[in-house]
């Protein structure tokens, strides 16, 4: 039986190389490097590649990869082709995130910085880029405090915040399937500025929280919250769950019937869970912050034709237009100002709108002087099984206009201060 | 209040089987092999995204019955291939192995299938609630507890009225013995391991019905199956099945009043078990 169990002795020696080689992995990490030339105008992107928000993470980046290449062919910025650096940041390691930002920014002197997925690693690294003094496009993370309480100078966001997403689609809710709600929200910051999004409309409009359930992120049984949330008896329940957990949430309140008695309603929505789940469970009132089918929009049937050539022939979700959004603007505002010093870009970016070509949407859409908000239109609609094609998962019911949504710049708790020049 | 406690405690019951099964799978290899296999997860991942390739050609019924299976000879040519020439040396070598097939595995169905989420459909009529007035259960959850009890035993037949069984049991407590009485312990191995990665892949199917399929769908699950096997005890198989529904009901129950400690709990109750009893519920003093 001498080598049949482990209680073998494990020596020092072992323990010491095995840890060794752990360590070895972690620094092996993707690491993508495009399209060399000479002195090129260098854009990073620290995003999330590996772990929960890999796709999305992804996906940002085949939009920013479009964006250069159509840069390239129209003259680049300041007639210097334009290089993406894209560096992995991980899901929930906010630490390496900001090791990485130091790479692109100390090492690879990037012109301007993109990312992140996450909202508490978009909130570091405003943090780090703030102090580098470089113009940092905020991609992904929806956490109020990226263009409120934690706002900067040299930071502007591409997506929406939490109060957005929720002041767009309360109103719909209310008024077509009543006044109790029930909450099931991922135990972190995202969830928690979306519930309380949810809880001042509710406010405002007379009606009553009859309960919530903070659930781990990563959870995989929801039947639990289910129970509870179905003894409360809503008019509503309200998912506000993201990624897999939103696809585990969903099959399972299907399964359990709770769609047949309750409406499931939520804020943000994205394509990527409607395609994981099965036909029957994609249901429920949603937001989505950019939408593929829109055929009375110009250009984005190019948009999409576009991303479909490099994207295994799938259609763009938000967050190809995301990065899309993100990388142009860099683009756009280097070139009308003639020059790549961020504080000159930043103040150039307040209230600067987006060409039709980039915008891809029905109304205008421009950054916001104050917070450095992008306010584009959101998409109120619901999930269908399936719409014109396989990949038509959603209905929009209604366009609501970012400025509309967006509480005013007073209300974000921003104040940006300026660098002393 | 009464009656939400009763439904969480049964809902704990039946993820609990859950656990047991993917549990029961590495507490056999663990018991026969000693090899603590970290791509436990991996396989159950590869069985479900085999079941996700078949049900357009077999359907659900046949993938369930020949993903498994498929998932199995898999596992064998494995063990054949990367875990036999390691059972002579210390078995970090085969724990650093397995460690690392997790990650292959992982990134092996990312590179095949994708790295987005897929939609696996069950059975419309599993998909039904069974009665959302007066019980909370679903009919894919009652499909799948009377599954996994079906597994358990002929699990157990098999281990206690078979000779291959008898083996295995045997094999667990003293490998030398019986490879001197003239068995052949390297094929008892490779088909304990071949049964453990069965069960694995009849896990991944089950849990692709409840969950969304995605890469990453092993390794959200296999921690559990750890505690379950910690809890229960090393060497024994009804405590490895005791253990996984204990961590269920106590997750399960959890939620009724403290929601977002209702995946910390498995871990508390594993701390637990191993201050007031190390060797774990049922397991054998001494052993490990």
């Amino acid at each position: 039986m001498s080598n049949s169990t482990v209680h073998g002795a494990i020596g020092r020696r072992t323990v010491l190389k095995a840890g060794l080689a752990l360590g070895a992995m972690q620094i092996a990490s993707p690491f993508v490097i495009k399209a060399l030339g000479e002195e090129p105008i260098k854009i990073g992107l620290d995003d999330t590649f590996t772990g929960t928000y890999a796709v999305l993470g992804r996906n940002e980046q085949i939009g920013c990869e479009l964006a250069v290449d159509e840069i390239n062919k129209k003259g680049g910025i300041l007639g210097r082709q334009v290089q993406l650096l894209s560096e992995d940041s991980t899901s929930t390691d906010t630490g390496t995130a900001v090791q990485k930002a130091h790479k692109l920014i100390d090492r690879d002197k990037v012109n301007f910085f993109l990312g992140n997925v996450n909202s508490a690693m978009a909130l570091a690294l405003g943090d780090v880029t703030a102090q580098a003094g470089v113009l940092h496009i905020v991609t992904g993370g929806h956490t109020d405090a990226v263009t409120g309480t934690d706002c900067h100078w040299n930071v502007f966001r591409v997506c929406n915040t939490t109060r957005m997403e929720t002041n767009s689609v309360s109103k719909l809710l209310f008024d077509k399937f009543g006044k109790k709600w029930y909450f099931l929200t991922p135990d972190y910051a995202f969830g928690h500025t979306l519930q309380q999004g949810f809880e001042a409309s509710l406010k405002k409009f007379g009606g009553t929280e009859v309960g919530a359930s903070l659930t781990p992120l990563g959870s995989t049984d929801f039947s639990s919250y289910l129970i509870k949330a179905q003894s409360a008896n809503p008019d509503v329940i309200i998912v506000l769950e993201a990624g897999q957990d939103a696809v585990n949430c969903l099959k399972q309140a299907v399964q359990f019937g709770l769609d047949k008695k309750f409406h499931i309603a939520g804020a943000q929505q994205e394509l990527e869970v409607l395609e994981g789940l099965p036909p029957n469970a994609r249901i429920g009132t949603w937001v989505f912050e950019w939408y593929w089918n829109q055929p009375n929009v110009p250009h984005v049937n190019e948009f999409v034709a576009s991303i479909k050539k490099i994207n295994n022939g799938k259609v763009p979700t938000a967050r190809h237009w995301f990065g899309y959004a993100a990388t142009w603007t860099c683009a756009l505002i280097a070139n009308e100002k003639k020059t790549l010093k961020a504080e000159t870009l930043a103040k150039g970016l307040e209230n600067f709108q987006l060409p039709p070509e980039v915008a891809l949407m029905p109304d205008k859409v421009f950054y916001r002087a104050g917070d450095h908000q992008l306010m584009p239109d959101l998409y109120v609609g619901h999930a269908v099984e399936k719409g014109s094609t396989e990949e038509d998962l959603f209905h929009v019911d209604q366009i609501v206009k970012g400025e509309e949504a967006a509480p005013p710049v007073s209300e974000t708790g921003c104040h940006i201060k300026w660098p002393q020049t | 209040m009464t009656q939400l406690i009763l439904y969480d405690a049964f809902n704990g019951l039946i993820v609990g089987a859950f656990y047991a099964l993917m549990a029961l799978g590495l507490s056999l290899i663990l018991n026969l092999s000693g090899v603590i296999n970290f791509a436990h997860g991996g396989f159950l991942a590869i069985g479900a995204y085999i079941a996700f390739t078949l049900i357009p050609y077999v359907g659900f019924w046949g993938a369930l019955v020949i993903a498994p299976a498929l998932t199995g000879i898999f596992g064998l040519i494995i063990e054949r291939l990367l875990i036999r020439p390691l059972y002579g040396r210390d078995p970090l070598y085969s724990l650093l192995l397995t460690f690392g097939l997790a990650f292959m595995f992982e990134d092996g169905t990312r590179y095949i299938w994708g790295p987005s989420t897929l939609p696996f459909s069950v059975p419309d009529w599993l998909n039904e609630p069974l009665s959302g007035q007066y019980f909370f259960l679903t009919g894919y959850r009652l499909f799948m507890v009377a599954l996994v009890s079906l597994t358990v035993i002929v699990l157990f037949v098999l281990l206690t009225r078979t000779r291959l069984g008898v083996r295995i049991r045997a094999g667990t407590l003293d490998l030398e013995t019986v490879s001197v009485l003239g068995v052949n312990v390297r094929i008892l191995r490779s088909l304990n391991f071949g049964l453990g990665i069965y069960m694995a892949g009849l896990a991944g199917v089950l849990a692709a019905g409840m969950l969304g399929l995605q890469p990453t769908i092993g390794s959200d699950l296999i921690m559990p199956s750890f505690v379950a096997v910690i809890i229960g005890g090393l060497g024994s198989l009804p405590g490895t099945l005791v253990g996984g529904l204990l961590i269920g009901v106590a997750s399960g129950l959890t939620t009724v009043w403290f929601p977002s400690a209702s995946e910390a709990v498995i871990y508390v109750l594993m701390a637990l078990v191993l201050l007031v009893r190390p060797r774990g519920l049922f397991g054998e003093e001494g052993r490990f």
